[in-house]
C-alpha cells in the first residue's frame, strides 16, 4: 500500500508548519511568563 | 575512525568560526544564569520554580538529540515514510511522562533525583539495583553524545574527530559547571529556538524548490518500498523505539529533575505540550532525505543525507544552518545529561553513599566536582572509540542500553500509582528484564533487546507483588530529609 503524493504533501506541510510556528509559541509564552514575572 | 573529508560540506575555517562563536555564547550564558546560585537546590534543581516556556523549551531540546537531526533522515532514507513516522512517535514518552511528572511533584516536593523515589519507596536493594542501571544508560548515552559530536563535526567539517569531540564536550561542561541546571535550561531555550527553525526552514526550501509531485515520482521510480505503508522492517523499527523511548524518559534522572525543578502546576503541561511540539520535528528532519532521488544526490555516508540535501539546495547557506542545528543539538542533550547524571552521583553516591551526613555547601561542591570528572571520563571513553571491544558505533552503544531502560519502565510506574508494588520484586524484575534483555541484545539482535527486557520486567514484578504484595504509604515520599533508607511496609496483604 503505497502513500500518495498528496497525502505524503499534506502529512510534510502540516508538520512543518507546526514545526514553523513552534518557535514562535515558545517567545510568546517567555513574553507571557517574563511579563508575569513567573520565568524561574 | 574519520569519515571521508570529500563528504565534508563545510570549510573548516568557518566551522571553527562557529564553535568558537557559538561556545562562548553558551558559556556566557551558562555563567550569567547560574551567578546567583547559593545552594546546592539552586544549583540542581533551577528553585524549584520554572515556568511553563523555559520548562517546555527544556524538554524539547533534550529530546532533540543529534540523532533526531541527523538519524531522522537516515531512517527515512532506508526505511521510508515509516522511518520517520516511527521515530515521531518518539514524542510518546514525553506525552506519557507528562501525568508521571505530575504524579511525582506531587508526591515528593522536596525530592533531587529518580533515586532518592526508588529509595524511599522500594529500599536500599532495588535503589541500587536501580542506580546501576541508571548509571550504565548515563554514561552509554553521554559517551554515545560525544562519540556523535566528534563525529558530525569531523563530517560536516572535516575537523578531527578527537578536537571536534573534546570542544563540544569542553563547552557543554563548562556552562553546566557555572550554572548548573539554570544554566541548562536557558541554553535549552535559545537552543529549541534554533533547531525548529532550522530544520523547518531547510524543510520549506525542499518543498519549494523540489516539490511533493517530483519527490513522489522519483521515489517511485527508484525506491518505491520507501512509499511502502506495509514496510515490515519499520513497523518493527517503530515498536522497538517505542519502548526504548518510552524506557529513556520514564526512569532518566534528566527527565525526574526537570519534574523536580518545573513549577508546581506546570510540569504537566509542560511535557505535554514538549511532546505535541517534539512529534513533528523527526517529520520534517526526515522528509528531506526522501528527495535525494529527485535530486540525483549520492548519498556515501547514510547518516550523512540531511546535510547533503541542504547543502545542495542551499549551498554554503545550508551547510552553516546544518552546523548550528546540528551544535545546538548535541550541547541541548549533552549538558542536560551532565547536569542530571552528576546530580544522581551527588545525591545517591557522594551522600547515599560515602558521605551521609554532608552539608548542602559540601553538596554544591561535589557536584561541581562530579561534573567535572564526568566531563573527563565522557572524553576518555570517546577518545577510544572503536578501540575498545565494549564501545563501538554510536547505534551500537545506544541500544545496548536498551535493555537496562526498558527494565526500568514498570518498576517505575508500580511505584508512583501501585501501592501494593513488591519493594524487592521491583529490583529483581530489573535484574531479570536487564539480564534477559542483553541475552536477546547477543542471541537475537539490538532490535529486541528493549522489547524483552521490558516484557520480562513486568511479568517478574506482577508475579511478586501478586505473590506477596506489601502496603506502602504515600506520604513518606514527601519527607525533605527522610530518616530512613528503608522502606515502610505495613505486612502482607
Amino acid at each position: 500500500m503505497m502513500i500518495s503524493a498528496e497525502a505524503l504533501g499534506a502529512v510534510v506541510v502540516v508538520a512543518t508548519a507546526i514545526a514553523t510556528l513552534a518557535p514562535f509559541l515558545l517567545i510568546a509564552l517567555f513574553i507571557r511568563d517574563w511579563k508575569r514575572g513567573s520565568l524561574w | 575512525m574519520t569519515i571521508a573529508e570529500d563528504v565534508a560540506i563545510l570549510p573548516e575555517g568557518i566551522a571553527w568560526g562557529l564553535l568558537i562563536a557559538f561556545g562562548i555564547l553558551w558559556v556566557l550564558l551558562g555563567w550569567y544564569l547560574g551567578r546567583k546560585n547559593k545552594t546546592a537546590e539552586d544549583h540542581m534543581l533551577a528553585g524549584r520554580n520554572v515556568g511553563l516556556a523555559l520548562a517546555t523549551a527544556t524538554a524539547m531540546a533534550t529530546w532533540v538529540t543529534a540523532n533526531t537531526t541527523m538519524t531522522a533522515p537516515q531512517l527515512a532514507l532506508q526505511l521510508g515514510v515509516w522511518g520517520m513516522f516511527g521515530y515521531s512517535l518518539g514524542a510518546l514518552g514525553l506525552i506519557l511522562f507528562a501525568p508521571l511528572a505530575r504524579r511525582i511533584r506531587e508526591l515528593m516536593p522536596h525530592g533531587f533525583t529518580s533515586g532518592d523515589f526508588i529509595r524511599l519507596r522500594f529500599g536500599k536493594f532495588t535503589w541500587r539495583v536501580f542506580l546501576g542501571v541508571s548509571l550504565i544508560y548515563a554514561f552509554g548515552w553521554l559517551v554515545s553524545l560525544a562519540m556523535a559530536g566528534g563525529v558530525l563535526i569531523n563530517a560536516l567539517a572535516g575537523i578531527d574527530y578527537r578536537v571536534g569531540m573534546t570542544v563540544i564536550l569542553t563547552v557543554c561542561v563548562l556552562y553546566t559547571l557555572l550554572g548548573g541546571l539554570r544554566a541548562v535550561i536557558g541554553t535549552d531555550f535559545v537552543q529549541t529556538v534554533i533547531i525548529v527553525l532550522g530544520v523547518a526552514f531547510i524543510a520549506w526550501l525542499t518543498i519549494d524548490k523540489v516539490g511533493f509531485e517530483a519527490i513522489h515520482f522519483n521515489l517511485m521510480e527508484e525506491r518505491p518500498e520507501l512509499l511502502n505503508l506495509l514496510f515490515p522492517a519499520a513497523i518493527m523499527f517503530l515498536f522497538n523505539n517505542l519502548f526504548f523511548g518510552v524506557g529513556e524518559i520514564f526512569h532518566s534522572n534528566v527527565w525526574w529533575s526537570r519534574a523536580f525543578a518545573f513549577g508546581r502546576s506546570v510540569g504537566f503541561r509542560a511535557y505535554l505540550l514538549a511532546g505535541l511540539l517534539w512529534l513533528p520535528i523527526p517529520i520534517v528532519a526526515g522528509f528531506v532525505a526522501l528527495a535525494t532521488p529527485a535530486l540525483g544526490i549520492n548519498v556515501p555516508v547514510a547518516d550523512m543525507v540531511g546535510p547533503l540535501v541542504a547543502a545542495e539546495i542551499l549551498g554554503l547557506t545550508g551547510a552553516i544552518v546544518v552546523f548550528i542545528v546540528v551544535f545546538a543539538a548535541l550541547a541541548s542533550s549533552l549538558d542536560s545529561l551532565l547536569a542530571a547524571t552528576s546530580d544522581l552521583v551527588t545525591r545517591d553516591i557522594y551522600r547515599g553513599h560515602i558521605r551521609k551526613r554532608a552539608s548542602d555547601h559540601e553538596q554544591f561542591r561535589a557536584t561541581k566536582v562530579i561534573v567535572v570528572l564526568l566531563g573527563l571520563v565522557t572524553w576518555a571513553a570517546a577518545s577510544y572509540r572503536g578501540e575498545l571491544p565494549v564501545i563501538g558505533s554510536l547505534a551500537e552503544v545506544l541500544y545496548f542500553t536498551g535493555a537496562f531502560v526498558a527494565s526500568a519502565i514498570w518498576p517505575v510506574v508500580a511505584g508512583l500509582y501501585w501501592r501494593r508494588t513488591n519493594p524487592t520484586g521491583a529490583g529483581l524484575s530489573m535484574v531479570a528484564g536487564t539480564t534477559l534483555g542483553l541475552i536477546s541484545y547477543f542471541t537475537i539482535g539490538f532490535y529486541v533487546a528493549a522489547l524483552v527486557g521490558a516484557a520480562v520486567s513486568l511479568v517478574v514484578l506482577v508475579l511478586s507483588t501478586w505473590l506477596a504484595p506489601r502496603d506502602f504509604d504515600w506520604r513518606l515520599l514527601a519527607e525533605a530529609e527522610p530518616r530512613s533508607d528503608a522502606p515502610v511496609t505495613r505486612g502482607a496483604q
